[in-house]
């Protein structure tokens, strides 16, 4: 055989598996298993709740809110407590921006708090970005609502 | 064997207009246009009723993007069950381009259920595959959508994706306050709670080998990820670092993920050796560089970045750490995606204040809106490349919903229970 006539022969082979075709599949029944949280924190035992409000896509906090914190920082030196600064957003934006930028939200108060006197060994901060909104709706009533940061303390 | 004659047959076959299958039909100007297909109800020999009819999940597959017509059994002239039951002039009275038939049995070799199916082209008149599937008697329905990707494949030219799954989120409702990290077939059926906590779950990736799901969970109190493995539910918590620990992506070699950390004091992304355990920081910056996503062949990572000014995607490659601006259209281009073939991405684009999906083409750049709903996010494509899948609302209420990357077909994700977000579309695998 030449290799012209290889050549062909191999094409040939090629070109008739590409008419028409056999196949055999397989499908098993493999199930995918549940698991659930084991309630390793809950929101359970927080004292008092004190919420700051934010403009859109902004981490800034303005007087009225820096006389809150003022005042906050105060109350947490006075009876020694300690302090978890949540940080939110509403839902406009990507998930992911929006817990980053939840986080610059309860950063910036941690920092007032911290320059008011708080240590800061008493203070975390964690950010949930959109995911837990109090107020649902998809207007700027329920988004000005939801764009905060709580300070719990305990 | 005479040469001469056998090169001369051959010449007929490939060039009589008759004979090639690997016609690429391409559906222009919308549904009217689809691809015309019988599936004739399949003929059932066990002595068990029939629950699912698999011609049924063939129909509701093919139909899924609008590319195909299926002919309704009610209008057929005859019900073959074998080739030799079929008259191809009754096909082509009904405009049907292609033709399925089958039969259903048990088989007492394998203990199983074996559905054997012949695709026909009715305007060439011949069998252009032959196939079988076998399985227990439970996969029926994902014996179906085997049988619906071979058909896909075979007449489109490229992988059918009716066999994929996808992963999304379920946020709480008045029947379940729970977060549920949910698994389903992409028509939503068969759908099942992997993961389940009182506290967010968030942003759902599969392995590429289709074993496992990354995602992020507060149960701790604070963002965590977390690696699960579908078979066993075995879960594996990524070394926890301080502040944010999200987004997790698999990288194409299953052996890494890229996620993001903020412990330097701000969101940076990192990468994450699944053998050694240890993080390793790709990017640097003050601002926000957040919702990696690894490229096809794994050389670059996609990412969302603020340090501009406003969000916009860019590219880092994983070896010289060398970055690129990709996005330069609007104040804001996130959540960045690339399609399967590395060619082009998705990503979440605001134009005027509204929020869409839009896809922007690497090599010149040009962005494309494929969008008109509202507040769009999570965009996820499908692995052949032909239809994105995306979270958006329908009023207050959390909808998945689709549209074909041409722009001709969307839909919305059907049958889900509950409010769904952050879609996340399985590999394929065969």
């Amino acid at each position: 055989m030449n290799i012209f006539q290889k050549f062909y022969l191999t094409f040939l082979v090629i070109f008739l598996a590409s008419c028409s075709s056999v196949s055999t599949d397989r499908t098993n029944d493999a199930t995918a298993i549940s698991a659930s949280a084991t309630g390793a924190y809950s929101d359970g035992g927080i004292t008092s709740n004190n919420v700051l409000y934010f403009a859109y896509d902004r981490s800034d906090i303005n007087s009225a809110g820096r006389a809150k914190i003022r005042n906050l920082a105060k109350m947490i030196k006075d009876n020694d407590l300690s302090v978890r600064v949540e940080g939110h957003c509403d839902e406009r934006g990507t998930r992911e921006y929006n817990l980053a930028l939840g986080e610059q939200r309860a950063k910036t108060v941690a920092e007032l708090l911290i320059i008011n006197g708080v240590p800061s060994s008493k203070i975390s901060t964690v950010s949930y970005g959109e995911e837990k909104p109090v107020a649902s709706g998809s207007n700027e009533n329920s988004w000005s609502k939801n764009r905060r940061a709580l300070v719990k303390t305990f | 064997m005479n040469f001469k004659k056998l090169f001369l047959i051959t010449y007929l076959i490939i060039f009589f207009p008759s004979v090639s299958s690997q016609l690429r039909i391409e559906i222009k100007g919308g549904v009217e246009e689809s691809i015309s297909i019988a599936v004739v109800p399949m003929q059932w020999n066990l002595e068990i009723p029939q629950e699912i009819f698999i011609h049924e999940v063939i129909k509701s597959d093919l139909e899924s993007f609008g590319e195909f017509n299926v002919l309704p059994p009610r209008n057929m002239l005859s019900l073959p069950t074998t080739k030799e039951e079929v008259f191809y002039k009754d096909w082509r009275l009904l405009g049907s381009d292609y033709l399925v038939i089958g039969n259903i049995e048990f088989t007492e070799i394998d203990q199983e259920i074996r559905v054997s199916y012949t695709i026909f082209d009715v305007v060439k008149e011949r069998v252009i595959h032959r196939g079988s599937v076998l399985g227990p008697l439970s996969t029926l329905r994902k014996m179906g959508h085997k049988i619906s990707d071979k058909i896909y494949a075979r007449i489109q030219g490229i992988p059918g994706i009716f066999s994929t799954k996808i992963a999304y989120i379920d946020k709480p409702s008045k029947s379940d306050p729970n977060y549920n990290l949910m698994i389903s077939d992409i028509d939503g059926n068969d759908s099942l709670s992997l993961f389940s906590s009182p506290q967010p779950l968030m942003s759902p990736s599969w392995s590429p080998d289709m074993q496992s799901i990354s995602y992020v969970s507060f149960e701790e109190g604070t963002s965590r990820i977390f690696i699960q493995k579908l078979s066993n539910a075995e879960r594996r918590g990524l070394k926890l670092e301080k502040g944010i620990n999200s987004s997790p992506n698999w990288a194409p070699d299953g052996k890494k993920i890229s996620a993001v950390l903020s412990k330097s004091g701000n969101p940076d992304i990192f990468i994450y050796d699944l053998e050694l355990s240890t993080w390793l920081q790709v990017t640097n910056h003050f601002g926000i560089d957040t919702e990696p996503d690894w490229s096809p062949n794994s050389r670059n990572i996609l990412f969302t970045s603020n340090r501009s000014g406003s969000p916009q995607l860019y590219e880092v490659n994983t070896r010289t750490k060398r970055i690129k601006r990709l996005t330069f259209e609007g104040t804001y281009n996130a959540r960045g995606r690339y399609l399967p073939n590395g060619k082009g991405i998705i990503f979440v684009h605001r134009q005027n204040g509204v929020f869409h999906i839009a896809t922007q083409n690497l090599r010149t750049g040009k962005i494309r809106i494929l969008t008109d709903t509202r507040l769009d996010e999570s965009p996820t494509v499908s692995p052949n490349g032909n239809v994105v899948l995306y979270a958006t609302k329908d009023g207050d209420k959390d909808i998945l919903a689709g549209i074909t990357l041409d722009g001709k077909t969307k839909f919305v994700m059907p049958s889900l229970k509950g409010e769904a977000r952050e879609p996340s579309w399985s590999p394929l695998i065969d």
